[in-house]
């Protein structure tokens, strides 16, 4: 990732040059004239050597918008290796978020390319009033910004590199960084019951995981608690996906990866917030060994799911990764999951599904959203949802099967986001509990405001800040 | 469609006796009267029959003195009964008496307001739509013919039901339209039978298609150009708002597709005979006017319908045609079976442009992928405008039309750009609801406005307390209680 360092004093002159510009401030010559507005996220590139940019910040930047005209800047100077940012004259954060979007801008994800290597931007060095103001926020900063990349390095990872044992070990790595890890293998998965999981992953020749990361934080309370989706690969199993895109499906482990990447966020700025993540790891292959429509399983919670559709996956391997979760007697529970196409139909792709029963730990996420970018709408969880999952030979059905001709126009329109939540909540007990469906937001397919095509890291930066906001002091009102 | 009658507190000696109860309480009134007449057997068969007053529970128990049939109605808990549930008891109750002539409520108890809801639910459940049924046998068909309220304050019950009783006439009108077949409900039809409000002293103006070739309706005429049907556009204004406190009017829009068979990009044959009601939304704006005109609603509201059939021919439009709205902005038709808000395009422009509403709201069977996002339980709201995406939610709520909000933005009104027009008609498949919806923003004028994607809501596979099976006229009551929120308030 990109080195970051603060210093005081005029910027060096051998160095490609980015200047922060607020919206109304003076613009140089040429630049009104250009169009540029200094909006958060436009550059303005006069002529120079070496090479200089003009950042838009827009009116009184916050957070957001700094890491935006970094995040453009790092697009814009991609290829030169070290460029300087002249803060001066800035408030300190503002350098450290900035610098933030530069780093989040500047990833890339090359370890599988073996020649023509594009040149990439390794080092920013900022130019600022207080260097070491700059640097206790940059801390912060920082910590973001490397658990987004740590997710979106997972994410990227192909599946043949990515199994459930090498995610595993990925994670296991985290302990550096004080995170307690525990992987529970299939022995220990059978013992307790994970029947949901394992059925998930028996079709693959590598098995099933349960990765639980612990963060103590710095006072006695129970845990937040992510919960999410770890399918390194989704071929449907039995009810086989169409071949045209099925790559996408190496990333069906974009909400244990974001999970992961928070974790480490907060482990990195030593958040005070004890927290923790419940991450289910599997590959739903298609074998000998593969689980079937209509089989039914028992959960770890005991209740027992008819399987109608093994595409489900998700949701199946969340209902034990939850159930395993209220253990710890969560203040809040929080599901990261890429769970159905449903939602991208729903809501496209620039907003996540946000799902859950607890009002309060909803608007919180919403707003932590806005805040990062990371953007959420509200969905709803109807009676009739719950009761369209009424199974005839267990407690409830994953899901509803399309429509075979009957049930009129209406039958062919499936609203299986809704119903995916409808059975979470299942699982979910009494607890505060939110769900998030990134089905739709986990990869880009263009160059977005934060980062290139690809991996996005959705949820990392949105977890964090929702910590920040919410479970850093110790609550004494949690729901049990 | 039984009378309602409102009757002064009295026991029937006979017949079939209804007796609304709260859960938890104790029989009071005509009903404790009823179990001293069977000396406590009434009390005892019921607890024996697992009857607790829970809300939608309707139990009957034969033969129970001289009463050929005594059904005990469940309201919920006594602290929280509201219109709602009144309503909702009303409806439950008439499954279990349809078979009954004659039928005496006793509701002597209850406040006048509520035992008014729930003679109104009663009302709304027992509609048929029976016009072609000709071979049905005597025995199969309902026979309710009076259903007698009874009530302390009679007279208070029954003016609290005049309002409700022209509600439901709005209702029954819509949930007609929409169970009309096609061939016989075609837009001329359709017009024909907006003229029927003119006796409840609705303005009604009926354009067809020489009228709006000359304003330049090209997005609605290109998708009526398949079709033998001529199309129309049907203004109905209500001018209810009383002297001297003349306002804006509040304008209620519809699509009107009477059959849509998607056009060239036709659909999957299957379920294909429900696009009879692609017109649910034209169909509840035309129940809401009637409501209102019917209740005599002291506010200014006008109702614009766009009517229009949607074939495939070869006269019809095609995927790459690109038409020129009447506002003046151009469409790239990419998918003719995106008509709706070609229609709707035309009808918002011109009503905007006429009638500098207050707001408008639009109602349309738009998108699948609304019930892909939603399901059938809520309809998509999508607004410009804060409050009145509020009033609408609040206005839903109170009368059972339940709608979600649902986003609009930048990000997705450039899916639907263009490389050849202004716009193209749709935006692909993520966000297919709102795509649509900000494609009908454009043709807003910038004017308060919302719009209801009702194709999850419009027709229920399934009975519910005051809706049966079928048309359900979702938006008739909500419009009617927004009217009455935001126009006749003070």
């Amino acid at each position: 990732m990109l080195r970051v360092q603060f210093r005081r004093g005029p910027p060096d002159p051998a160095l490609p040059l980015l200047l922060p510009v607020p919206e109304g401030a003076v613009l140089p010559r040429g630049a009104a004239e250009a169009g540029f507005r200094a909006a958060p996220g436009e550059v303005f590139e006069p002529a120079a050597a070496p090479r200089r940019l003009l950042l838009g910040l827009g009116p009184a930047p916050k957070r957001l918008a700094l890491e935006k005209a970094g995040a453009a800047a790092a697009a814009r100077f991609a290829e030169l290796p070290h460029v300087a940012l002249d803060a001066r004259g800035q408030p300190a954060e503002a350098a450290a978020w900035i610098a933030a979007g530069v780093a989040l801008g500047a990833w890339r994800f090359d370890r599988h390319r073996t020649r023509d290597v594009p040149p990439a931007l390794l080092r920013l060095t900022a130019f600022v009033d207080d260097p070491a103001a700059a640097r206790a926020v940059w801390e912060v900063a920082e910590a973001g910004v490397r658990g987004c990349l740590f997710a979106r390095d997972l994410v990227a990872e192909p599946a043949n590199h990515l199994t459930t044992r090498s995610f595993a070990k990925r994670l296991e790595e985290l302990a550096e960084f004080g995170i307690h890890v525990d992987v529970l293998g299939r022995k220990r998965l059978t013992r307790a019951g994970f029947g949901a999981l394992l059925a998930v992953g028996a079709g693959s020749a590598t098995p099933p995981r349960i990765a639980v990361l612990r963060w103590r934080g710095s006072f006695d309370a129970p845990p937040v608690a992510f919960v999410g989706k770890g399918i390194v690969f989704d071929t449907g199993g039995i009810s086989i996906k169409p071949a045209g895109g099925m790559e996408a499906m190496r990333a069906d482990m974009a909400g244990a990866a974001a999970c992961a990447g928070a974790m480490l966020s907060l482990a990195l700025r030593r958040s005070p917030a004890p927290a923790m993540a419940v991450l289910a790891l599997a590959e739903n292959a298609t074998g000998a060994e593969s689980y079937r429509p209509g089989d039914v399983l028992r959960t770890l919670s005991g209740r027992t799911v008819e399987v109608v559709d093994t595409d489900a996956e998700g949701r199946l391997v969340l209902a034990d990764a939850l159930h395993h979760a209220r253990g710890w007697r969560p203040r809040g529970m929080i599901d990261l999951a890429t769970l159905t196409g449903a939602i991208v139909t729903a809501l496209g792709h620039c907003r996540a599904g946000l799902f859950g029963n607890d009002a309060a730990l909803m608007s919180a996420l919403a707003a932590a959203g806005e805040e990062v970018g990371e953007h959420l709408w509200p969905m709803p969880i109807g009676e009739s949802h719950r009761a369209d999952l009424h199974s005839d030979i267990a407690d409830i059905r994953q899901c509803v099967p399309p429509a075979r001709g009957e049930g009129g126009w209406q039958a062919r329109f499936i609203p299986d986001a809704c119903h995916a939540a409808a059975f979470l909540r299942e699982f979910a007990g009494k607890h505060s509990w939110a769900h998030l469906d990134i089905a739709g937001v986990d990869t880009a397919e263009e160059a977005h405001a934060l980062g290139p095509a690809g991996p996005t890291g959705f949820g990392v930066r949105l977890l964090d800040a929702l910590v920040a906001a919410r479970f850093e002091e110790p609550d004494h009102h949690a729901a049990p | 469609m039984p009378d309602i009658a409102f009757v002064k507190p009295a026991l029937p000696r006979n017949g079939v006796l209804v007796l609304p109860m709260t859960e938890g309480d104790p029989p009071a009134g005509l009903a404790q009267e009823a179990d001293g007449a069977t000396g406590g057997l009434l009390v005892r068969a019921l607890e024996a029959a697992g009857f607790k007053g829970r809300k939608g529970q309707a139990t009957t128990l034969h033969a129970l003195g001289d009463w050929t049939k005594v059904v005990a109605l469940g309201l919920g808990k006594a602290a929280e009964l509201k219109p709602e549930a009144a309503e909702a008891a009303g409806g439950s109750l008439v499954p279990a008496i349809s078979g009954d002539r004659e039928v005496t409520v006793a509701a002597d108890t209850l406040d006048p307001q509520l035992a008014a809801s729930l003679g109104f639910g009663a009302l709304l459940r027992a509609w048929r739509f029976d016009r072609y049924r000709t071979t049905e046998k005597e025995e199969d068909k309902p026979k309710l013919e009076r259903l007698a309220i009874a009530n302390a304050n009679a007279t208070a019950a029954k003016t609290a039901f005049g309002p409700l009783r022209a509600v439901a006439d709005g209702v029954f009108l819509t949930r007609e339209l929409v169970s009309e077949p096609p061939n016989v409900l075609d837009p001329a039809e359709f017009a024909e039978r907006c003229r029927g409000l003119e006796r409840l002293g609705v303005e009604v103006e009926v354009l067809g298609p020489k009228e709006m070739k000359r304003l330049g309706f090209g997005a609605l005429l290109g998708v009526a150009q398949g079709s033998a049907k001529e199309p129309r556009m049907v203004v109905m204004q209500w001018k209810g708002a009383p002297k001297g406190k003349k306002q804006k009017p509040l304008a209620l829009i519809g699509k009107g597709v009477t059959f849509d068979t998607g056009g060239i990009s036709i659909k999957p044959s299957a379920g294909m005979e429900d696009m009879k009601w692609d017109m649910a939304g034209a169909g509840a704006v035309v129940g809401a006017m009637a409501a209102l005109a019917g209740r005599k609603a002291k506010a200014d509201v006008v109702g614009l319908v766009g009517l229009v059939e949607n074939m495939p021919s070869g006269t019809a439009q095609r995927p790459g045609d690109v038409v020129k709205t009447y506002s003046g902005q151009t469409v790239e038709v990419i998918n003719t079976d995106a008509e709706g808000r070609l229609v709707l395009a035309d009808v918002m422009w011109y009503c905007q442009e006429r009638f500098d509403p207050r707001a408008m709201v639009d109602l349309a069977t738009l998108t699948g992928a609304i019930i892909i996002a939603l399901g059938n339980e809520h309809a998509g709201l999508f607004s410009n405008d804060e409050e009145l995406a509020h009033r609408i939610i609040a206005a839903g709520v109170s009368v059972g039309e339940k709608c979600w909000r649902m986003p609009l933005g930048d990000a997705y009104d450039k899916q639907i750009k263009s490389d050849i027009a202004d716009m193209k008609n749709v935006g692909g498949r993520p966000g297919g609801s709102i795509t649509a919806a900000q494609f009908l923003q454009r043709f807003t004028n910038g004017k308060p406005w919302a719009h209801l994607d009702i194709a999850g809501t419009a027709w229920s596979s399934k009975d519910q307390p005051t809706v049966p099976k079928g048309a359900t006229a979702f938006g008739v009551r909500l419009l009617d209680r927004l009217v009455a929120e935001m126009a006749e308030e003070g």
